[in-house]
């Protein structure tokens, strides 16, 4: 057999066409071809009102950095952490603190004027740019050899049914926000609906098959050449069932409990299921970026299994000076903390398919807010918190950096990937170039 | 008999020594005889060499002599010889091949080479293949499948039962609620009126009095009806926020909140629709702090042009959520001459499984509202196996025999792990049945559950409704009179109007209309949208005509009126009542128009792009109203305004073009019927000068008996039709074709002869004639029924 150097080369040698490729990149032997580039992942994790200052970030930036309450869930990757401070969203324009917080964070760039009126400021309407997971995806999916079925998954958490600046952060474009799936079953459905109607289908072809016999012998003999046409077409669908049941996914798709209601009190149960699903998609190399949106900005969970009766958002705008709301707003941080702590237990758990490691050993989560902080609702030192394994990102350390444009961040995402553009959202928010975090 | 009048006809063609030529235009139809019957294949097998013919005979001869005594006379089969069927799908080659190699069985080598291709031919075009058998068998009522409106309707239909149901009255437009806020709140609404549709210009001003400009918010409630099946494209045109859900309110259409960028932005989306229907319609619109408002409500019908949505198209009424199949399914076979389920191909047989699959999702994700039921009740599981049973009687329209419960439902959940995947798997198996997908499994005896499936797919494309299905339970079906009072009940129905309308659109040239269009620079004005005030123009007469309490047949001939819209009416040069609203039945002089044949959206759809067309016309004319056979074309003549003298008038054209004696033996019953609508230029405007000489509509047509007809014009012509029986037969036995979809014939020998004396008897009623049709259709083969007969 001969050996390739890259699946592009491959391509270019064996001859096969652009049309072919859907169905060429998917051949188990050339997604694991040493030699192709190692796969990258990026997941954006949000979680909303702020975080509790005092408790999150840590007291010194360096190294030697010491987890934090909230990040204390974290402590297993420490090492493979990075804590930022002083990445500042400066998008200004049109909208509420909260608007912008949400709606302007991964596009780096001001809402449109619009009739949608938050707690102050004047109206506005929806974000005047791509944001970058999917200015990312869109890069991915341009080569073929990055290029997966979805490009990225939005997944939500109990986002709500309304859609407006406040429950969306993605955007394929201005003008055009992308809405994340909260409904773990309606996810299952655009992963696997179709392996699981297969299965549906081939256990009703016994019954199928005996009833048209049955029907065959009702009717005169004229009518019969029918019923076998019919039958001769039932037996096709059976081979072409058990054809393409043949073809095996990398990592069976999770079995989801049934029954689970998408409300509120089954948040820690819907989280889970999105999860698996995340994990699984990935390592069957669904889509290399993905978002995770626990509710949205102004989200207003109310935790019960923390013990916590009133709503997050709610308590995010008590004063700094009311312990018992410090806390609770600590207790619901930590719970986000230990979900991500989850998540990437799962994706260290999950061999890299065709690979050598684990899907963590390739993905990158960056976990971040539409604020600083609930009361005062600045866009200042955003809590940015990224964790696993990116080029051009040097891990285990907490960074204090001054007065950052978040926009550098985001370039620097692009860079990571290769995705070498000069500029990201509002233009002079991105004049600095991306921020430095290899030294 | 065959052989010998295939010979015949194979002398007539080698008498007549005549170019062959084709006859094309640059209308849309490629070729001209046979536009309104492309499917004809021109007859090629008798042009073959006399060879062929001595072939065959010494293929039958050798079938006769070495096969028959084992496969019978038709390939029928012999008891205790060999008595399965010789009928089947393999190639002709793949039939010459095991004849050379193994036939006959006691003696392979007797038939070999050509001969073994002799006999292949003979019983491949004999009884072999499906389509021999159809052509030689005498017509009778075939197994058949649900066309593909029938299963739309269908599905629709049954979930209707667990849905409810909302019959949608004569008021039309939609409620409009006015608010002084930007949420519509019931405190600060302001005014509540009927608006006919939705498209306001505010300003900078604001809806109302009582309502400031800053902010406030209007609601438009009601339902959109559909006319056509087929995706349509929803507009909302704004600048400000706005949602518009359509067929429920549980997720919207479109969603356009959020006002973005401050421009008239036009928001749009595509739904699939099931024509005769009505659909729920929300549209909630709001401003806040924009410097302008407006709002227009717009929609692009299948085949149709963008417009604001017509008042005749919303109404007030709410119409209940329902379900719509959006599955594509393959082409229904129309080769019979109206379309009908006999094709079970692999496209066919896919479709329905996504249809099942995608109805089998619906049924799981609104299981709880479907079964009555919710996630908490402890009874949840016996009230879905419940719901299971009336989804599967009602999907087989009729009773469920003990084993077909256990294998369609009893059986299906104790296989399953929860009563979700049961479900699936029960709708699953329910809907790829062939006791739901065909159309009646004939079996020994007739019983009320088929009378009533004939009756509501005869006059609806759908299935039994509950009244139906309840005189079946009770027994009620028996009498030709009981059937007769349900056909009287159902054709008050929508379902039935609406395919009553597509029996129109089939018998008149409105697919050749689908993409209508002349030159500009000839006809300016003639624009898309002319085009479809003409195509609702004709629809609505028709509409009258049928569904008024004459129902006169010859009123669609004969009426000198028709609607006409102010677009119509600057076009046509009609004087419209100015206060008069947006179609207007005019009356025209009665030697001007003559009913259908002379509507304009007919006439300029069978017209060239720069002139009329008297050939297009004559063939529609001669086929479809006069319902006289054309064969195809013998010879193909292209016809090329070009290459005329330009001072020739269309009709000398053309008699130039047809004078040839071959040409004639058509074209002497085409052109006098052509000429004669001679007074209508290719858009239908009546005109009285071609080439600025006087028009000559003048003709004299000359029917097959031999009986002339002195016609002066398109009048001349109407009062012939609807005096003649050929063509009063013809109307009937289309009408038969389109509701039943089996051959009348099929129904008993003097069964047509009956349908048209009652036509006649009843002053050429066609709602009557639709329910004598479908009383006939439905009693065939009923025991009782038959008793009743002295």
């Amino acid at each position: 057999m001969m050996n390739f150097q890259t699946r592009r080369e491959f391509l270019r040698r064996t001859g096969v066409s652009a049309a072919m490729l859907p169905f060429v990149w998917n051949l188990p032997s050339l997604a694991g071809e040493t030699g192709s580039k190692r796969k990258q992942r990026l997941i954006v994790v949000f979680t909303p009102n702020g975080t509790v200052v005092d408790n999150f970030w840590p007291k010194t930036y360096d190294e030697n950095f010491e987890t934090t309450p909230i990040l204390k869930p974290l402590e297993e990757y420490r090492d493979q952490m990075l804590v930022l401070k002083g990445v500042c969203n400066k998008v200004r324009g049109d909208g509420d603190s909260h608007m912008r917080g949400m709606s302007c964070v991964l596009p780096g760039k001001e809402l449109f004027p619009g009739n949608i009126q938050g707690g102050s400021d004047t109206p506005a309407g929806w974000a005047s740019g791509i944001s970058i997971d999917q200015e990312i995806k869109n890069y991915l999916q341009s080569n073929p050899e990055t290029a997966t079925r979805f490009g990225s998954l939005e997944f939500g958490v109990c986002v709500s049914d309304r859609a407006d600046p406040w429950t969306r952060m993605c955007y394929a474009g201005p003008n055009q926000p992308v809405a994340p799936i909260d409904d773990p079953q309606q996810m299952f459905n655009k992963l696997y609906g179709s392996m699981r109607d297969r299965e549906t289908l081939q256990s009703i072809l016994d019954d199928l098959t005996s009833d048209l016999k049955v029907v065959r012998e009702m009717v005169s003999a004229e009518d019969r050449q029918r019923l076998e046409e019919h039958t001769d077409l039932v037996r096709d669908m059976e081979r072409d069932l058990k054809s393409a049941a043949e073809q095996k996914l990398a990592v069976d798709p999770p079995a989801l409990e049934e029954g689970v209601p998408n409300d509120n009190d089954h948040m820690p149960e819907i989280t889970k299921m999105q999860t698996e699903l995340l994990v699984s998609a990935f390592a069957n190399d669904s889509a290399r970026l993905a978002h995770f949106q626990f509710t949205k900005s102004v989200g207003n969970a109310k935790m019960k299994w923390l013990g916590i009766e009133e709503g997050h958002h709610s308590l995010s705008h008590d004063p700094d000076l009311n312990a018992e709301s410090q806390e609770k707003l600590t207790k619901i941080n930590v719970w986000f903390a230990e979900q991500i702590h989850y998540l990437l237990k799962r994706l260290e758990e999950t061999p890299e398919p065709g690979g050598e490691g684990s899907l963590l050993d390739n993905t990158m989560v960056v976990w971040t807010n539409e604020l600083g902080k609930g009361n005062s609702h600045t866009l200042k030192n955003i809590p940015w918190v990224l964790i696993g394994n990116a080029p051009g990102f040097r891990m285990g350390r907490a960074v204090r950096l001054d007065d950052v444009p978040h926009n550098r961040l985001l370039l620097s995402f692009a860079h990571s990937f290769g995705h070498q553009i000069e500029t990201f959202g509002n233009p002079s928010l991105a004049a600095d170039g991306p921020l430095d975090l290899q030294s | 008999m065959q052989t010998l009048k295939r010979k015949t006809f194979w002398k007539i063609l080698q008498s007549a020594i005549a170019p062959i030529i084709l006859i094309g235009g640059s209308v849309s139809a490629p070729c001209l005889l046979a536009s309104d019957d492309l499917s004809t294949p021109l007859p090629t097998e008798d042009l073959a060499q006399p060879a062929v013919e001595a072939a065959n005979e010494r293929g039958k001869f050798l079938y006769v002599h070495q096969c028959a005594s084992c496969h019978g006379t038709n390939g029928e089969g012999v008891a205790d010889k060999y008595d399965e069927t010789l009928y089947g799908n393999r190639s002709l080659d793949e039939l010459i091949k095991i004849i050379h190699e193994t036939m006959p069985e006691e003696d392979p080598d007797s038939v070999v080479d050509e001969d073994a291709r002799a006999v292949a031919e003979y019983l491949y075009n004999a009884f072999y293949t499906a389509e021999a058998r159809a052509k030689n068998a005498p017509p009778r009522i075939e197994l058949v499948r649900l066309t593909n409106s029938q299963y739309a309707n269908t599905v629709t239909d049954l979930f209707r039962t667990f849905l409810g149901h909302t019959p949608i009255d004569d008021s039309r437009g939609l409620v409009g609620r006015y608010y002084k806020s930007r949420s519509p709140r019931d405190k600060d609404k302001v005014l509540t009126r009927t608006d006919p549709q939705v498209s306001f210009q505010f300003g900078e001003g604001s809806p109302a009095e009582g309502i400031e400009n800053e902010e406030f918010a209007m609601r438009w409630e009601g339902s959109v009806i559909a006319e056509e099946t087929g995706v349509y494209e929803f507009c909302v045109k704004t600048e400000n926020g706005m949602r518009l859900w359509i067929n429920g309110r549980d997720n919207a259409l479109i969603d356009a909140y959020v006002a973005s960028g401050g421009e008239v932005a036009e928001h749009r989306q595509t739904i699939h629709l099931l024509g005769g229907r009505a659909y729920s319609l929300d549209l909630e619109c709001f401003k806040y702090k924009d410097k302008t408002a407006s709002v227009e409500l717009r929609w692009t019908p299948p085949g149709g042009v963008e417009e604001v949505i017509p008042e005749r198209n919303l109404t007030p009424v709410r119409a209940r959520e329902s379900f719509v199949v959006t599955t594509q399914f393959p082409p229904d076979d129309g080769s019979f001459g109206y379309e009908r389920g006999t094709s079970f191909s692999k496209s066919w047989d896919s479709a329905t499984t996504e249809a099942a699959i995608e109805v089998a999702d619906y049924v799981v994700r609104d299981l709880n509202r479907l079964a009555g039921t919710r996630s908490s009740d402890e009874n949840r599981n016996e009230k879905i196996t419940k719901f299971l049973n009336r989804f599967v009687e009602l999907a087989f329209r009729r009773p469920l025999t003990p084993e077909l419960v256990q294998r369609y439902i009893t059986s299906q959940i104790d296989q399953s792990d929860d009563i979700e995947t049961a479900v699936k798997r029960t709708v699953l198996l329910t809907l790829k049945s062939p006791r739901f997908l065909y159309l009646e499994i004939p079996d020994e005896q007739t019983d009320d559950y088929d009378v009533a499936s004939r009756l509501s797919y005869g006059l609806w494309d759908s299935m039994p409704d509950e009244t139906l299905l309840k005189a079946a339970s009770q027994g009620k079906l028996r009498s030709r009179e009981q059937i007769r009072k349900q056909a009287e009940r159902m054709i008050a129905d929508e379902r039935a109007r609406e395919k009553m309308r597509g029996f129109f659109h089939f018998l008149l040239p409105f697919d050749e209309a689908d993409h209508l269009s002349k030159d500009l620079d000839t006809y300016p004005g003639f624009t898309d949208d002319l085009i479809a005030d003409l195509k609702t123009s004709l629809e609505m007469f028709i509409a009258d005509v049928v569904w008024s309490e004459k129902s006169d047949f010859r009123e669609l001939l004969l009426s000198n009126e028709m609607y006409f819209t102010p677009r119509m009416a600057q076009f046509y040069e009609v004087e419209l009542d100015p206060e008069g609203g947006e179609y207007q039945r005019i009356a025209f002089e009665p030697e001007q128009r003559a009913g259908v044949v002379t509507h304009p959206f007919l006439l300029a759809a069978l017209a060239y792009h720069q002139s009329s067309s008297p050939i297009h016309r004559g063939v529609f004319v001669t086929r479809r109203i006069l319902s006289r056979s054309l064969k195809p074309p013998p010879m193909a003549i292209e016809f090329m305004d070009g290459s005329f003298d330009p001072s020739l008038t269309m009709r000398e054209k053309v008699t130039e073009l047809t004078k040839s004696k071959t040409c004639m033996t058509c074209h002497s019953t085409i052109n006098p019927l052509g000429f004669s609508l001679e007074h209508f230029d290719a858009v239908g405007r009546f005109r009285t000068t071609d080439k600025d000489r006087p028009v000559d509509a003048t003709s004299d047509f000359v029917d097959a008996d031999g009986t002339k007809v002195h016609l002066t014009g398109a009048r001349d012509v109407a009062e012939y039709a609807v005096e003649d029986p050929l063509a009063q037969e013809g109307f009937v036995e289309q009408l038969f074709n389109h509701s039943i979809k089996q051959p009348v014939r099929a129904y008993g020998a003097d069964s047509l002869d009956q349908l048209v004396t009652d036509f006649q008897n009843n002053q050429y009623n066609i709602q009557q004639l639709l329910i004598e049709i479908n009383t006939l259709a439905a009693a065939h083969g009923v025991d009782d029924v038959e008793r009743e007969k002295p």
